[in-house]
């Protein structure tokens, strides 16, 4: 087993731990989603966590903000075991890890006007009484930049990047140490994408925010994340510092980064065909997971599954080729 | 092939048109792609082409020509014919388009027939010969699925071949990849690309992924707020931008090689 080491500049926040998670699934078959996967949180630091659909990064976070436990591992914040934490205990440290979602608007009461949504986990917790409201409203919508009478309003007829800032207002009213944000982005046009990554990295760096932050989009999140991971059904391929995203080794880093369309790339060149689609989780490929799919297979790979190995400071991935 | 003369578009009784003064040309087996922001009227654009504006959207001034006829004067039978033969449209979700609840091949078959007289088992095969052109593994299998037993890029994949069966001369998508993977997206932009190269069918994509825009289209227009701000090749809208609006969009597209916030 390996685990990524902290020898990165910063302070240990968060440490998950051999994370598994299976899910029943028909036939007394299990789907594993998550397979001993191993990350580190630093304080104040952003970790990206890419991978196609269904490779288990939403079930990964969902361990992290206490939405979802795991079937196996541990998750170390401020030494002790979250995974494990029930009733007040539980429900007193969800005030320090909050979470941003997709659709910020799927997210909202639409009954509820804004002030009421963003000061909603305050009342929760008793750090403000209902008269506050508004003013605390006022100044969480200021902090997101946007104009404080919103706070009357309702979520309906706010554009997505206003719904957004409303959502990170409401992650950040209870001052967490920790924000997940599963695609916070994604469903925005990329001016409005944008501001919000401005946004992010500039309360990050106020308050000393960690951020994890699922994206699919690897020039996305090589600009702002400190720490990067590629995620293949289940399995954590390829760690590496946000400044290296480019210069990914995992073969599958490299598919995703051969699919990404640059406004710098080279038009001519040709998209390389690639003929099969991801295998379903259900029955996972033994060995390396990436090997149906791999140009650089080996006997090896089908048989062995390859582990984390560090190849330059900082930069670890599971490949039997890259050792 | 198709010529968008100066339309003007509204929708319902709004005095504010949602489309101003659009202008386009696209000539056989080009590729012209149209981006900008939600909102900025871009899917009107190729849903007024379509005579399918929704919500008494109505083409309120201009002509639009395909193949010297002006579409604006055809009669319900003729957009009948029209459509799903010699202009086709893919959408963003293709999942969506598709009747759940009945299987791929059944609704197949319904359009082969809608649009030819032929039996249901040839219908058939044609669908199937169709699937596997698109790369779909085991067409046969995809014909007898239902839409939420296969992924969303394979529906997509669906979607296209469906609307490739009568080999149009016009294909019209509208956002076909934003809802997908980077990888299947990638897969996509090619296969659209072979359309092009084996039955040159023009494609006008609306899209606001700059990056496919540019790798894909002989030219771009940039829309904002219903009118086209900008116009010209991948090089011109890429090297030389004119407009400011122009220039804004392409500096909020993420790049690996760009700017790094921390």
């Amino acid at each position: 087993m390996s685990e990524a080491k902290s020898g990165q500049t910063g302070e240990l926040l968060l440490q998950a731990r051999h994370i598994t998670r299976c899910f029943p699934a028909s036939g007394g078959r299990w789907l594993t989603a998550c397979n001993d996967v191993n990350l580190n949180i630093y304080r104040g630091q952003t970790l990206g966590l890419v991978g196609e659909s269904g490779c288990g990064k939403s079930t990964f976070m969902r361990f992290i903000v206490q939405l979802d436990m795991p079937t196996e591992g541990e998750i170390i914040y401020r030494g002790e075991d979250i995974t494990k934490m029930r009733g007040a205990r539980l429900r007193e440290n969800r005030q320090n890890i909050q979470m941003v979602f997709q659709d910020p608007y799927a997210s909202f009461n639409p009954r509820m006007k804004i002030k009421d949504i963003i000061c909603e986990p305050l009342l929760n917790f008793g750090r403000i009484k209902a008269a506050e409201r508004g003013a605390k409203a006022r100044e969480l919508l200021e902090m997101v930049e946007l104009p404080g009478e919103l706070a009357d309003r309702y979520p309906h007829n706010m554009s997505g990047g206003q719904r957004q800032r409303i959502g990170i207002a409401r992650a950040l009213a209870l001052e967490p140490e920790i924000i997940i944000c599963d695609e916070s982005t994604s469903a925005l046009d990329a001016s409005v994408q944008d501001k919000i990554i401005r946004l992010l990295v500039k309360l990050q760096r106020e308050k000393n925010i960690a951020i994890g932050f699922i994206a699919h989009d690897l020039g996305l999140i090589s600009s702002f994340a400190h720490q990067v991971a590629v995620m293949y059904l289940g399995n954590i391929v390829e760690i590496m510092p946000g400044e290296q995203v480019k210069n990914a080794l995992h073969p599958y880093s490299k598919t995703l980064l051969d699919a990404v369309f640059d406004l710098k790339m080279d038009f001519n060149k040709k998209i390389p065909q690639l003929d099969s689609e991801i295998p379903s989780p259900l029955d996972a490929p033994k060995g390396c997971p990436f090997h149906t799919r791999c140009p650089r297979c080996t006997a090896l790979c089908q048989t062995e599954r390859p582990e984390l190995k560090e190849l330059a400071p900082e930069h670890f991935a599971a490949c039997h080729m890259l050792a | 092939m198709l010529k968008i003369q100066d339309i003007t578009v509204k929708y319902g009784q709004s005095s504010q048109p949602i489309i101003e003064h659009f202008n386009l040309d696209l000539a056989a087996g080009q590729i012209c792609s149209i981006v900008g922001e939600s909102g900025s009227g871009k899917t009107s654009v190729i849903r007024a082409v379509l005579g399918c504006l929704p919500g008494g959207g109505e083409v309120v001034a201009g002509d639009i020509k395909f193949e010297n006829e002006s579409l604006l004067a055809y009669s319900r039978e003729q957009w009948r014919r029209l459509r799903g033969t010699k202009i086709s449209m893919i959408f963003q979700d293709s999942g969506a388009m598709i009747n759940p609840t009945r299987k791929i091949g059944d609704q197949f078959v319904e359009y082969i027939l809608t649009h030819e007289k032929m039996p249901k088992k040839a219908a058939f095969a044609m669908g199937v010969e169709m699937l596997e052109r698109m790369r779909l593994p085991s067409g046969d299998n995809i014909m007898r699925s239902y839409p939420f037993q296969l992924s969303g890029g394979m529906r997509q994949r669906v979607g296209i071949a469906m609307a490739m069966t009568f080999q149009p001369r016009l294909l019209l998508a509208d956002e076909p990849t934003s809802a997908l993977d980077v990888t299947t997206q990638a897969q996509i932009v090619r296969q659209m690309l072979e359309l092009r190269e084996q039955y040159g069918t023009g494609i006008i994509i609306v899209t606001h992924n700059l990056g496919v825009a540019a790798y894909m289209a002989d030219k771009t227009v940039v829309m904002q707020k219903g009118r086209i701000v900008e116009q010209g090749s991948r090089e011109e809208i890429l090297h030389r931008p004119q407009h400011e609006y122009t220039r804004a969009l392409l500096a909020a597209v993420p790049s690996l090689e760009g700017e790094r916030y921390v």
